[in-house]
């Protein structure tokens, strides 16, 4: 479908974005005090969990990642059910501590958590390593024409674009959208999101009108999606429209996502900017590494493209592609190892040239993500 | 972070999740009618309305076709409705957000209301008043259902969005034509404008009685599929015809397996069975002509199955002990009154409009810590000066007094102005506490920064408790953090980050 024909279509109403946001915070806080009366109530801890999920994959709150370990060792400290088991898994899976999960996974199975709850975490890790693809699609489709439920169909959305199954991956996007029969707008902004990095990013010849269309959609749905924004404000950069992805990212930089600096200093530096674009620059490196410390797992991938890009520093950046290549060897993980490890050969060999290699790795990114 | 943050599990919005409904006289006017539903449980301290849901109460005229084992409530076509709808959030002259609503009346008036505004909105007549806001929950849960066992009450401090009509009953419900009436509310998502794509939902949530769903139709002690989901997609007043026996029988086992939670058959098959009946006709039976009180819940229901005059208006006050009521019922036939292990809500109901509590506020915490590379000494030797000068964000200092008491006005470099008063200090042991006097939005605001040692270095913390007030928390918080972060920041600059 080309952008025009797409642009004439109207997303369903959902409620504000702002509005949800607020409401998202308010309950996440509630949540949070609630676990703090009784840490055991049945619900409380897993509610959190779904909070402060939203929060990070919507909000761009990466202090969520924290909070969730916190409420990960603090649950498990005080209660010996399976709840926790499957809470410290879901955790782990969050910052990609996939091994970690399945061990939380296996111990949750012996002392008898729900057998759907055990399937659920496992098919969701299998399909983040990239291991027994068959079986996970076959489950995803298995669990998505029974539900017929948004919460499945991205899930087989994602697999689907994984084994670059485009078109169908673009239905079962799309059958999502018709499907959802709620107001929030998080499902919403997830599924236009998702269909913006499948235009944008993994079909073999991207179309970023396309993608434009759809990151835009996430974020008239919910304004504060920081990874809408970033991938958006990178389309509107690849067109020379460098003020529009200001725009776009200027709002963003509260949320402490190094990505947004990133993205923001090769805009300074399109925009001759360069001692603006060297703060952010620092401000991301710094934002990177603060995250690696603590969730090396989760940021390896991001950051490995950073360092591969305006970060420029292609050892940092083949180390920990490496890492994330070790902890899930999925196809793009190992083409992102690839790519640096070539770069990296490249840039030895041109070591001596004043040849300005980073916009070469800079321009290999959209293989690179997801 | 990459792909698979596997997406919303809590997917639906939970402003169109209804949680109560009342209908009771106003305890400021008997000759007055409130009827009030509540949407978004646990929902914190900041909550607003969706702006794409029309949130309804409609009611019913109803009449008794059958007494005893035969018991029945037969609704008229007649519909009452108040219908609530809210705007996307507007900012003031002070950049406050604010949301604005208009509530529909039965006769097609429009009431404009303002969300939060205790003093509500009102007709001219003054025959209808209408309040929607943040309040206490009123409702309380103190048992576990799988073993009924007694427990604290499991919505302490919670809030809920409360919306409240206030009527003149005469006028509105002409009870000369009866007096009994159904109510029920529901939460409806607004018309898609044409062109849209994706379906049209009818409806996402309705309530009649409460717990029909959690406790009624989801007894944990029966088995079967989860139904509440197909139950909240009936339509109230008009239940599927083709799926009336299936609920039926659920609720039927359902009232079985309550009844024998304490050992003891009370009722008969029969009376099952009448019960069952009653409570697939899911509305909040109320009378208008009779009175409504603390304990009048379900006693037109539980009257009429035993084959008697109701004599109360049954309904539901804001502080009706609704689930010990229908727990006693279900499983003793009244022999015995079953106490939860609560005794009433967070906090009772309030005699004057709009009559449900204030919202719970718990007091926020924002911390930081900066672990440093210099000696404790050092460091208290720059921060313990309660001038606040070390601090990067702080343009200016005026102090007045000294020792306790002394009060610090702060020029920030955006140019707001923070006063606080020195409330104690400890040098021997590095550590102060300040008290907020102005310049943040914030009540019950109190700080404490203090330095410890940490093996060669050393460790400042800074923590601050508050209250928001007059801005939601999150504005607070956040200009809060950034105090902290940018001052322990520093510290990290000046005294080196602790390796």
């Amino acid at each position: 479908m080309t952008a025009t024909v797409e642009a004439n279509r109207r997303l369903p109403l959902a409620t504000h974005g702002e509005i949800a946001a607020i409401n998202l915070e308010s309950a996440r806080r509630r949540a949070w005090a609630r676990f703090a009366q009784d840490e055991r109530r049945p619900g409380v801890a897993e509610t959190i969990v779904d909070h402060e999920r939203l929060a990070a994959q919507f909000l761009g709150d990466l202090d969520a990642l924290d909070r969730l370990e916190a409420l990960a060792s603090q649950f498990a400290r005080v209660d010996d059910s399976s709840r926790a088991a499957l809470v410290q898994a879901e955790v782990a899976s969050t910052v990609h501590r996939f091994a970690d999960a399945r061990s939380h996974i296996a111990r949750a199975a012996l002392i008898g958590a729900p057998r759907e709850a055990i399937e659920r975490q496992t098919l969701a890790i299998d399909q983040a390593c990239g291991v027994e693809l068959d079986a996970v699609l076959a489950a995803r489709r298995r669990i998505a024409t029974k539900s017929g439920r948004l919460e499945d169909l991205v899930p087989l959305g994602a697999m689907l674009a994984d084994l670059e199954r485009f078109a169908e991956a673009d239905a079962a996007y799309r059958q999502a959208l018709y499907s959802y029969d709620d107001v929030s707008p998080f499902p919403f902004a997830w599924v236009c999101f998702q269909l913006g990095v499948l235009w944008g990013e993994l079909v073999p010849v991207p179309d970023p009108k396309l993608a434009a269309l759809w990151y835009r959609r996430a974020i008239a749905y919910v304004p504060g999606y920081v990874k809408a924004r970033v991938h958006l404000a990178e389309i509107c950069a690849s067109q020379d429209r460098t003020g529009d992805a200001a725009a776009l990212l200027l709002p963003a930089l509260s949320s402490r996502d190094p990505e947004v600096r990133w993205r923001l200093a090769d805009v300074l530096i399109a925009q001759g900017r360069f001692d603006e674009a060297e703060t952010q620059l620092a401000a991301a490196r710094s934002g990177f590494e603060d995250l690696l410390q603590r969730h090396l797992l989760a940021f390896a991938d991001h950051a490995a493209e950073f360092y591969a890009g305006s970060g420029d520093d292609r050892q940092r950046a083949l180390e920990l592609a490496r890492v994330n290549a070790a902890n899930r060897p999925t196809r793009r993980a190992l083409k992102q190892v690839q790519t640096i490890a070539a770069c990296a050969d490249e840039a030895a060999a041109a070591a001596t040239s004043p040849t300005n290699l980073p916009g070469e790795v800079r321009r290999e990114r959209h293989d690179l993500l997801y | 972070m990459s792909d698979h943050v596997d997406g919303p599990r809590s997917i639906g919005d939970p402003t169109a999740d209804l949680t109560d409904l009342f209908a009771f006289t106003s305890p400021e006017n008997p000759a007055r009618t409130v009827l009030a539903a509540c949407v978004f449980p646990s929902a914190g301290e900041d909550a607003i309305f969706s702006n794409v849901i029309d949130h309804s109460i409609a009611v019913r005229p109803v009449t008794v076709a059958g007494v005893g084992n035969a018991a029945k409530f037969v609704p008229g076509s007649e519909e009452i409705r108040f219908s609530f709808r809210f705007e996307v959030l507007k900012r003031d002259a002070a950049g406050k957000a604010i949301q604005r609503g208009v509530c529909k009346l039965p006769d097609g008036r429009e009431l404009v209301l303002t969300v939060n505004d205790e003093n509500g909105a009102s007709t001219p007549e003054g025959d209808v008043r209408v309040f929607a806001g943040l309040r206490s929950d009123p409702f309380y849960l103190a048992w576990t259902f799988a073993e009924l066992k007694k427990v604290p009450n499991l919505l302490q401090h919670d809030n809920v969005l409360v919306m409240v009509v206030d009527f003149d009953t005469r006028r509105v419900l002409d009870p000369a034509k009866g007096s009994l009436f159904g109510a029920i509310a529901e939460t409806v998502p607004l018309p898609q404008p044409p062109g849209r794509i994706g379906h049209p939902v009818a409806r996402i949530d309705w309530i009649g009685r409460p717990e029909q769903t959690n406790i009624r139709l989801n007894n944990p002690g029966v088995p079967g599929d989860d139904i509440r989901d197909l139950w909240n997609q009936q339509t109230p007043f008009n239940i599927a015809k083709e799926l009336q026996p299936m609920f039926l029988r659920r609720l039927t086992d359902s009232f079985r397996n309550y009844d024998m939670r304490d050992g003891k058959p009370d009722w008969t098959p029969e009376a099952l069975a009448a019960n069952a009946n009653v409570f697939l006709d899911d509305f909040l039976l109320f009378d208008v002509a009779k009175p409504i009180t603390d304990q009048s819940h379900l006693e037109i229901e539980k009257s009429t199955i035993s084959g008697r005059s109701y004599q109360t208006g049954g309904g539901r006050t804001v502080d009706a002990n609704v689930i010990d009521i229908l727990v006693t019922w279900l499983v003793n036939h009244d022999r015995e009154f079953l106490q939860g292990g609560a005794t009433q809500a967070t906090k009772p109901g309030m005699k004057v409009f709009p009559y449900f509590a204030t919202p719970n506020m718990e007091l926020q915490t924002v911390a930081g810590s900066v672990e440093l590379a210099a000696a404790p000494e050092a460091v208290w030797s720059v921060i313990g000066q309660f001038n606040l000068e070390w601090h990067p964000a702080v343009a200016r200092v005026r102090l007045t007094g000294t020792g306790i008491g002394q009060l610090r006005a702060l020029g920030t470099i955006d140019g707001r102005e923070i006063v606080e008063r020195l409330e104690e200090i400890d040098s021997a042991k590095r550590w102060y506490r300040y008290a907020l006097v102005a310049g943040v939005p914030a009540s019950r605001y109190t700080g404490t920064i203090d330095v410890k040692p940490n093996g060669s270095g050393s460790i400042a913390d800074w923590r601050v408790d508050f209250l928001a007030s007059k801005q939601p928390d999150i504005v607070v918080r956040d200009m809060v953090s950034t105090l902290i972060n940018t001052g322990l920041g520093s510290l990290k600059l000046r005294f080196g980050a602790a390796r």
